[in-house]
C-alpha cells in the first residue's frame, strides 16, 4: 500500500509572502535552498500594504504638516497650506505598488517559485495549495509558516468605513473630522497623533493608566499629548459602538463607575491580534502554541515540529516586522545547516508620533522589578542645542543603568530624530556597553545625539547642561 | 470544489489504469483517506483524498485508462467557510490549543517559549555566533569580561576545557541524611568511576530494549568480494586526484546504492510493521540510516531519497553528515525518516555481529572488516578482497528465504559495480 505518491517535491515551502516570508525566501535562496514561495494576497503583507508603509507614510506626512508652523519664525511663509486626503491616499499608495514592485523582482531574481493560492498542511511533509480552480499537493522537506495576524474586532460590532481596526483604515477616503482611537499600543499612538496633526479632533481611549512606556517618557508624552489637544480617556473600557448616519457613538466604562458615551465620526479599535491560523490545516501537524493560539517557536525560529519554522507576528513575541524580519532570515539560515539564533531581548522600540518614541532593553520599571540595582540619567531636549536650531523641544533622553556592573540596560528616548538614533543603542546594548562606553566617545555638535551623552554624564552629575540643583535630583534614583 | 487528479508521480508515466474506486459519489472523505486505486506500468498507487468533504462526481469508470493531468472525481470540501461574517466575532482562544496529533518527526528538545527568547545574554554578537558555531551553550559559560560579559577567550576555554561551568547551583548545605549510604556512594566511587546513564546513552539504552522486545531478531551472515569496487574506486581517484569533479567517492557509498538498488527488488526490507492496523507499510522511498560512533555513542545520521541520488550525492552527504554527528552538529530532521539503516563497522574491525535492528525498520546491515584473503575461482587460488556482511532482520514480516535472497542481490552489486550502471534511471 503506497499512500501519498501524487505529491510534488519541494525543498522548502514558505506561506505567507510578508516580510518575514520574503526574506526567509531570499536568504534560503541566497543559500541554495530550492524556495517555493505561497501568498495568498499580495507580496509584501501586512507591512507592505496595511501597515508599516501606510501608516509611516501617515505619520511623516502629519509631522511635515505640522511643522510647517515652524518655518515662519524662520522666514519661510507657506501660505494657505492645506491637507488633501486623496492625494496622500494616491502617494503612499504609489510607494505601496513601488516597493512591491520591487519585491516581486527580488523574488524572480532568486528564482523563487511564487504562487497564489491559500496553503493548508497535511501532515508534516505535505501541504496543499488552493489556487481557486486548482489544487495541488507538495511534499516538503522544510516549511515556514509566516503567515501574520489579524487585529482583533470589537465584541457585537461590525467593521464598518467608519468603525475601524488597524488593517482596515487603508480605506479611508478623507481625514475623519472627528475620531476616537481605542487602544493602547504604538498604533493607537501613532494614528491619534497623526490624524490630530492633519486636521482632526481626536479622543484617546485607554483601557489602562498608560502605554507600557518608561515612566520618564509617559510623562513626558502624556504633556505632548495635551499640549497637541488629543483628549485622553484613561482607564476606560471599551463596551459598545452604534453608528448611525454620519456618526459612530462609543461607549465606554470606568470600571464599575457609570458608563460614558463619545461621539465620532470615525473609530479606530484596537485590542490585540489573533494570528492568521484557520484553514492552515494544523490539526493536521502537532504544532505548540500558547494560550492566545500563537505559534511557539525556540531561538532558530524552529516549532514543536523541528522541519517546519515559523516567524513574525503569527508566532509568539511582538507583533513586529523587524522581529519577523530577523525570525525570517534566522529560520533559512538553520535550515541551510547554519547555527543561527535571534533573541527577542534587545529589538528596538519605536513608535512613529511627533516627536516619536524609541527604546531599547529595560524600562527603570523592569529593572528594579528584574532585581536590578538601578540608577538612571535623562535629559530634557529642552536643553539640546540642536533641539532649539529645529525648534522641536520636545522630549527626553533616558538611560538605565545597573548600578553595579554599570552595564547599560536601556535607553529611552522621545524626541526628533530618535527612530535613527535607537540604533546606536541597540548596538550598544548587544556589544553589552558600560556607562564610561557611552560616555566616552565624542558626540557629533551640534546634534540631537548630545542628549544621550548629557544622559549618561547626568548619572554622575557631570551634565552640562543641567544646572546644579537639578543635576543632583535627576542622577539620584 | 477540490478536483482530483491523475498525477505524474515523477518517475515519467504519462497514463494509469483506474482499478479500483474505494468510495462512490456522496460518500464522506476524511483528507487522505484513499479513493482510488490506479495501476501504471511502474506501481500501482493509492490516491489519497487531498481534503475532507463529500464525492461529488466520479469522472471515470473502473477498468479506464486515463493520462495524468485528467480529472478522475471531484470534491465538495467541507473546509472552513473563506470568509467569517465580520459581526461575529471569533471565539476567543482562551484555552491553550492542543492540534490533533499525526506522526510527525517532533523535535524532542524543542525549549520555545517566550522567557527564553527575552532573555539577553551578556555576550557580544560576535561571541555568541562562536559559541554556536561550536554547538556551546552559551549560557553555561560564566563571563570574565567587563560586566560580567562573556568573552571570545572565555568561549575557547570552556571548548577547550570542556567544562567550567557556570555557576553550578550546588545546594550550599545538603547534609547527608542517611551516613552511612553516603559513606558507601564514597566507597563506591574511589573502586570504580561513575559515568552519568543518561542523555544519550539512556536513549540508546531505551530504543535498543524496545527494539529487541518487539523484533524477533534473526541475523544471517555472508562473504562478499569487494576487490572490484575498490578497484573501481581506485580507478576513479586516480582520474580525479584532487576531487574537484566529485569522483573520489567512498566505497560506503555503493554500498548504500547497491543495498536501495537490492530494496527496490526486495521492498519488504523497507518497510515498517504496523501491528495495530495490521498492515506492513512498504516505504516508496529508501532512506539509509548510517550507524556512526560519536564520542557520545551511536548516532544514526539518514541519507534521504537514495532512490533518486546518484553514488556522489551520497558520497558527499554521507561524509557531511557522518563529521556532522561526530561533532554533534546534525540537526533534527538529519536523524528522521530511516527506512534501513546500515553499520559500517569495518573500518573498526569486525568479522561479524548481530545487529540489533532500528526499530521501527525492519533490517539492517552491518559491514565488516575487509581483509586479503586466498580464494579459489575456477581451480585457481587467487587473492582476493573479502567483507564479511551480518544481515538482522524481523522475522515477523519477512522469512529468512528472502534475507538471503536479498542479501544475495546486494553481493551481486557490489562484487559487479558495473551491474548497478543498469539501475541507473
Amino acid at each position: 500500500m503506497v499512500v501519498g505518491d501524487f505529491a510534488t517535491k519541494r525543498q522548502l515551502v514558505i506561506i505567507g509572502g510578508g516580510p518575514g516570508g520574503y526574506h526567509a525566501a531570499i536568504r534560503a535562496a541566497q543559500l541554495g535552498l530550492e524556495v517555493t514561495l505561497i501568498e495568498k494576497e499580495k507580496l509584501g503583507g501586512v507591512c507592505l500594504h496595511k501597515g508599516c508603509i501606510p501608516s509611516k507614510s501617515l505619520t511623516q506626512t502629519a509631522a511635515n504638516f505640522s511643522g510647517l508652523s515652524q518655518f515662519k519664525q524662520m522666514g519661510i511663509t507657506v501660505p494657505d497650506a492645506s491637507f488633501d486626503y486623496e492625494t496622500f491616499s494616491n502617494y503612499y499608495t504609489n510607494v505601496v505598488e513601488g516597493l512591491q514592485k520591487g519585491v516581486e523582482a527580488l523574488i524572480k531574481a532568486n528564482k523563487i517559485e511564487h504562487l497564489t493560492g491559500s496553503a493548508s498542511f497535511m501532515s508534516g511533509e505535505r501541504i496543499g495549495i488552493d489556487s481557486g480552480h486548482h489544487f495541488e499537493m507538495y511534499e516538503f522537506e522544510y516549511a515556514l509558516i509566516a503567515t501574520g495576524s489579524t487585529p482583533k474586532l470589537p465584541d457585537q460590532a461590525s467593521l464598518s468605513n467608519r468603525l475601524m481596526t488597524p488593517h482596515t483604515l487603508w480605506s479611508l477616503k478623507e481625514c475623519p473630522e472627528s475620531l476616537v482611537v481605542y487602544g493602547s499600543d504604538y498604533f493607537a499612538l501613532e494614528a491619534a497623533m497623526a490624524y490630530r496633526q492633519l486636521g482632526s479632533e481626536v479622543t484617546l481611549v485607554i483601557p489602562g493608566e498608560g502605554f507600557g512606556l518608561d515612566a520618564g517618557i509617559e510623562k513626558e508624552l502624556q504633556r505632548v499629548l495635551k499640549k497637541n489637544k488629543v483628549k485622553v480617556f484613561k482607564n476606560h473600557q471599551w463596551i459598545s459602538a452604534e453608528e448611525s448616519g454620519e456618526t459612530v457613538t462609543v461607549t465606554l466604562a470606568k470600571g464599575t463607575e457609570e458608563k460614558i458615551s463619545v461621539d465620532a465620526s470615525h473609530v479606530l479599535f484596537i485590542d490585540g491580534y489573533a494570528p492568521n491560523v484557520d484553514g492552515l490545516g494544523l490539526e493536521a501537524i502537532e504544532l505548540e502554541r500558547d494560550e492566545n493560539g500563537f505559534i511557539m517557536v525556540n531561538e532558530h525560529s524552529q516549532t514543536s515540529t523541528s522541519n517546519i519554522y515559523a516567524a513574525g507576528d503569527c508566532a509568539i513575541g511582538m507583533k513586529l516586522a523587524s522581529k519577523a524580519i530577523k525570525q525570517g532570515k534566522t529560520a533559512a539560515e538553520h535550515m541551510a545547516g547554519q547555527p543561527s539564533a535571534y533573541s527577542l531581548s534587545l529589538i528596538p522600540f519605536v513608535v512613529h508620533t511627533n516627536p516619536p518614541i524609541t527604546a531599547v532593553g529595560l524600562t527603570e520599571e523592569q529593572a528594579i522589578s528584574e532585581g536590578y540595582e538601578v540608577k538612571t540619567g535623562q535629559f530634557s531636549m529642552n536643553g539640546n542645542g540642536f533641539a532649539s536650531i529645529l525648534g522641536q523641544k520636545e522630549g527626553l533622553a533616558k538611560m538605565v543603568v545597573d548600578a553595579k556592573t554599570e552595564v547599560v540596560l536601556g535607553i529611552h528616548m522621545m524626541g526628533a530624530g530618535a527612530v535613527e538614533m535607537i540604533q546606536a543603542g541597540t548596538i550598544a546594548l548587544e556589544m553589552v556597553a558600560r556607562e564610561e562606553d557611552l560616555a566616552y566617545p565624542v558626540y557629533a555638535h551640534p546634534a540631537i545625539n548630545e542628549a544621550w551623552l548629557e544622559a549618561v554624564e547626568s548619572m554622575s552629575g557631570k551634565a552640562i547642561h543641567v544646572p546644579p540643583a537639578r543635576k543632583k535630583e535627576k542622577s539620584s534614583v | 470544489m477540490v478536483e482530483v487528479k491523475l498525477h505524474d508521480i515523477g518517475e515519467g508515466m504519462h497514463e494509469g489504469e483506474v482499478i479500483h474506486f474505494f468510495v462512490k459519489t456522496g460518500d464522506t472523505v476524511k483528507i487522505d483517506q484513499p479513493l482510488v486505486e490506479v495501476q501504471t506500468d511502474k506501481v500501482t498507487a493509492e490516491l489519497p483524498s487531498p481534503a475532507a468533504g463529500t464525492i461529488k462526481d466520479i469522472k471515470v469508470k473502473e477498468g479506464d485508462v486515463v493520462t495524468v493531468g485528467s480529472v478522475i472525481l471531484t470534491i465538495e470540501a467541507v473546509s472552513a467557510p473563506p470568509s467569517k461574517s465580520k459581526s461575529e466575532p471569533e471565539p476567543a482562544q482562551e484555552q491553550p490549543v492542543v492540534d490533533r496529533i499525526i506522526a510527525t518527526p517532533k523535535n524532542t528538545v524543542f525549549t520555545g517559549g517566550i522567557s527564553t527568547l527575552n532573555k539577553r545574554i551578556l555576550a557580544a554578537p560576535f561571541t555568541r555566533k562562536i559559541a554556536r558555531e561550536n554547538g556551546v551553550d552559551i549560557e553555561k559559560i560564566e563571563g570574565t569580561g567587563p560586566g560580567g560579559r562573556v568573552t571570545d577567550q572565555d568561549v575557547y576555554r570552556f571548548i577547550e576545557n570542556g567544562s567550567a561551568p557556570k555557576r553550578e547551583e550546588t545546594p550550599e548545605t545538603v547534609e547527608p541524611q542517611i551516613t552511612t549510604s553516603a559513606a558507601a556512594t564514597a566507597t563506591a566511587s574511589k573502586d570504580a568511576e561513575e559515568i552519568p546513564f543518561k542523555g544519550r546513552r539512556k536513549q540508546i539504552a531505551k530504543k535498543m530494549v524496545q527494539s529487541l522486545a518487539t523484533i524477533p531478531h534473526v541475523t544471517h551472515f555472508e562473504e562478499i568480494d569487494v576487490t572490484a569496487v575498490m578497484d573501481l574506486k581506485k580507478e576513479l581517484k586516480a582520474m580525479d586526484p584532487d576531487n574537484k569533479r566529485g569522483m573520489n567517492v567512498s566505497v560506503a557509498a555503493f554500498f548504500v546504492k547497491a543495498i536501495q538498488i537490492a530494496l527496490k527488488d526486495f521492498p519488504i526490507f523497507n518497510a515498517k510493521l504496523d501491528e495495530e492496523k495490521e498492515v506492513i507499510k512498504l516505504e516508496k522511498n529508501v532512506n539509509i540510516g548510517i550507524a556512526t560512533d560519536s564520542d557520545e555513542g551511536l548516532i544514526v545520521p539518514v541519507i534521504s531519497h537514495v532512490e533518486q541520488r546518484n553514488v556522489r550525492d551520497i558520497a558527499v552527504d554521507m561524509k557531511d553528515k557522518i563529521t556532522r554527528a561526530k561533532t554533534n552538529k546534525l540537526k533534527g530532521s538529519d536523524m528522521t525518516g530511516g527506512t534501513f539503516t546500515i553499520s559500517n563497522v569495518g573500518p573498526l574491525g569486525s568479522i561479524a555481529a548481530t545487529p540489533i535492528i532500528n526499530h521501527p525498520e525492519v533490517a539492517l546491515m552491518a559491514f565488516h572488516k575487509t581483509k586479503k584473503t586466498p580464494v579459489v575461482i575456477g581451480n585457481e587460488i587467487v587473492i582476493r578482497s573479502m567483507m564479511n556482511v551480518s544481515m538482522s532482520f524481523d522475522h515477523r514480516v519477512a522469512d529468512g528465504a528472502t534475507a538471503v535472497m536479498f542479501t544475495n542481490r546486494v553481493k551481486e552489486l557490489i562484487e559487479n559495480p558495473y551491474f548497478m550502471t543498469l539501475e541507473l534511471i
